[in-house]
């Protein structure tokens, strides 16, 4: 039996609110329902007019006015699937979906990474059949990294395949980040470049960057206990944006394979943001800021890198094995 | 000799009763965007300009600057602005009267008062997206040599 007194640490996870939006599906500004008028559609207006001169009723008309829609960039990128995923030395496929929110037609250069080196990523291939199984003999890395040329509002298929790299047969976790960004250009919302949009006008860069990365939680799910850390923010405009005042919402969950005791699980507030007071939860359960009697506080003066903030921490005492626990705790975006 | 000149001057008159460039009553249609900058006394002013790249969901200011260029009062003067089909109305321009807006092109009135009929048969209340056509209504007559501008406010699709 082992004798187990594990401390697990989140630290190395911060996230930086650089990332908060990252790790999420961009929420799109328009209407879901209604397609992007296409870029270089041009809108014309005219006015009709009618009044009495000299008691006879006339009409006429305005001039005409005419402007061109501009190209603009934007990608989102969602993952099909929750949770961790379990790593072998068998290729494993974790598939995405990209799909062009561009007003225009546009190419997605599209890449892949791990942040550990026991785990390596194969292939980041575009899934032909799109059954989310990766088939060597069709379903194949595109060329020089970037998709093929898709029209407004077509997705397309993607297949990260990972693999573990190491023999050594011990616990591992990490994350799989995989991004797409327009090839026009991307960046700064509202940038543009002269020149590059569809049909030889403007292109500029939508709410979304132009650029899109999902971060989803690898394991070799073998042993030992693991953490992952994800994140959703709330904008007070109900919007995914990282905005000011927008509200993430952080959950720790811990898996555990063996009975453990003296579990403690503790996280720094990110730079750029406060803790939200009475925020922290465990299992569902609030715990209260102070450091008394239930399994929680908030430290305000709690020291770790890059954290000026404070920090959580949740003492889980004693774990049952094949046990879960998740914590929850909100800061907002300062 | 004299009946080419005559014919052309009939010809003009014809066509300045239905050309806004020679009629008393001149429209000028523009579609704008909003600029905003820090003024001196700490203030953000927004000030009105020749779009340079509209994308989707953009805000975008149609006015509507009208003059009596004639030597007569103009009365039961209409300005009607059917949409363009990729644009959704959203309200007036703030300092712009409210507009009679229309979801037929027919039944104009005040947008809270407009329903819609559903394929169905079942109606709904109207909203802005709804509205296909805006019109305003001049109740006093336009005095020779007096302007003045409609506005409001719409969104690219």
């Amino acid at each position: 039996m082992r004798a187990g007194y594990r401390s697990v640490s989140v630290t190395a996870l911060r996230a930086l609110i650089a990332g908060a939006a990252g790790l999420l599906a961009p929420a799109p500004a328009w209407s879901e329902a209604a397609a992007p008028t296409p870029a270089g559609t041009p809108i014309v207006n005219t006015a009709a007019l009618g009044f009495d001169l000299n008691g006879a009723t006339q009409s006429t008309v305005s001039n005409t006015v005419t402007i061109i829609v501009a190209e603009r960039l934007d990608v989102s990128l969602v993952r099909t699937g929750q949770g961790a995923v379990v790593v072998t030395p068998q290729p494993k496929a974790v598939p995405f979906t990209l799909t062009n929110r561009d007003n225009g037609n546009e190419s997605f250069a599209i890449a892949a990474s791990v942040s550990a080196g026991v785990f390596g990523v194969q292939a980041l291939v575009i899934d032909a059949d799109g059954d989310g199984l990766y088939d060597p003999a069709k379903d194949l890395p595109p060329a020089d990294g970037r998709t093929p040329v898709l029209s407004p509002g077509q997705s397309i298929k993607l297949l990260a395949i990972l693999v573990r790299t190491d023999s050594s047969g011990g616990a591992a976790t990490a994350t799989l980040t995989v991004t797409a960004q327009s090839t026009t250009g991307s960046g700064q919302p509202g940038s543009s470049y002269a020149g590059l949009g569809d049909g030889g006008g403007d292109a500029v860069v939508g709410p979304t960057g132009a650029i899109a990365s999902v971060v989803v939680p690898i394991t070799t799910g073998i042993a030992g206990p693991s953490l992952f850390k994800s994140q959703s923010v709330l904008a007070a405009d109900g919007s995914q944006n990282a905005v000011r005042d927008a509200v993430i919402t952080y959950t720790l969950e811990a898996r555990f394979t063996d009975a453990v005791t003296g579990a403690r699980i503790v996280d720094p507030i990110p730079q750029g943001t406060v803790f939200v007071p009475g925020s922290l939860t465990l299992d569902g359960t609030p715990l209260t800021d102070a450091g008394d009697g239930d399994a929680g506080a908030f430290d305000r003066n709690a020291s770790a890198p890059g954290a000026a903030g404070g920090g959580i921490a949740v003492a889980l005492g004693q774990v049952a094995a094949a046990a879960v626990h998740t914590v929850q705790f909100k800061t907002k975006i300062q | 000799m004299i009946t080419r000149p005559m014919i052309a001057a009939v010809l003009m008159a014809t066509t300045a009763s239905v050309s806004a460039a020679a009629g008393p009553l001149q429209v000028t249609s523009s579609i704008l965007v909003e600029s905003r900058s820090a003024a001196a006394d700490g203030t953000t002013r927004i000030t009105l300009v020749k779009p340079g790249k509209v994308t989707p969901g953009d805000k975008v200011i149609f006015v509507l600057a009208y003059r009596n260029t004639g030597k007569q009062p103009l009365a039961n003067v209409v300005l009607a602005n059917p949409l363009p089909a990729a644009i959704s109305y959203r309200s007036a321009n703030p300092g712009s009267p409210a507009p009679d807006v229309s979801v037929d092109g027919t039944t104009y009135g005040a947008l809270d008062a407009l329903r819609v009929r559903s394929l169905d048969g079942s109606t709904r209340a109207a909203s802005p997206n709804d509205v296909t056509s805006v019109r305003w209504r001049i109740a006093n007559p336009i005095p020779a040599g007096s302007q003045g501008q409609f506005a409001f406010q719409a969104v690219l699709k």
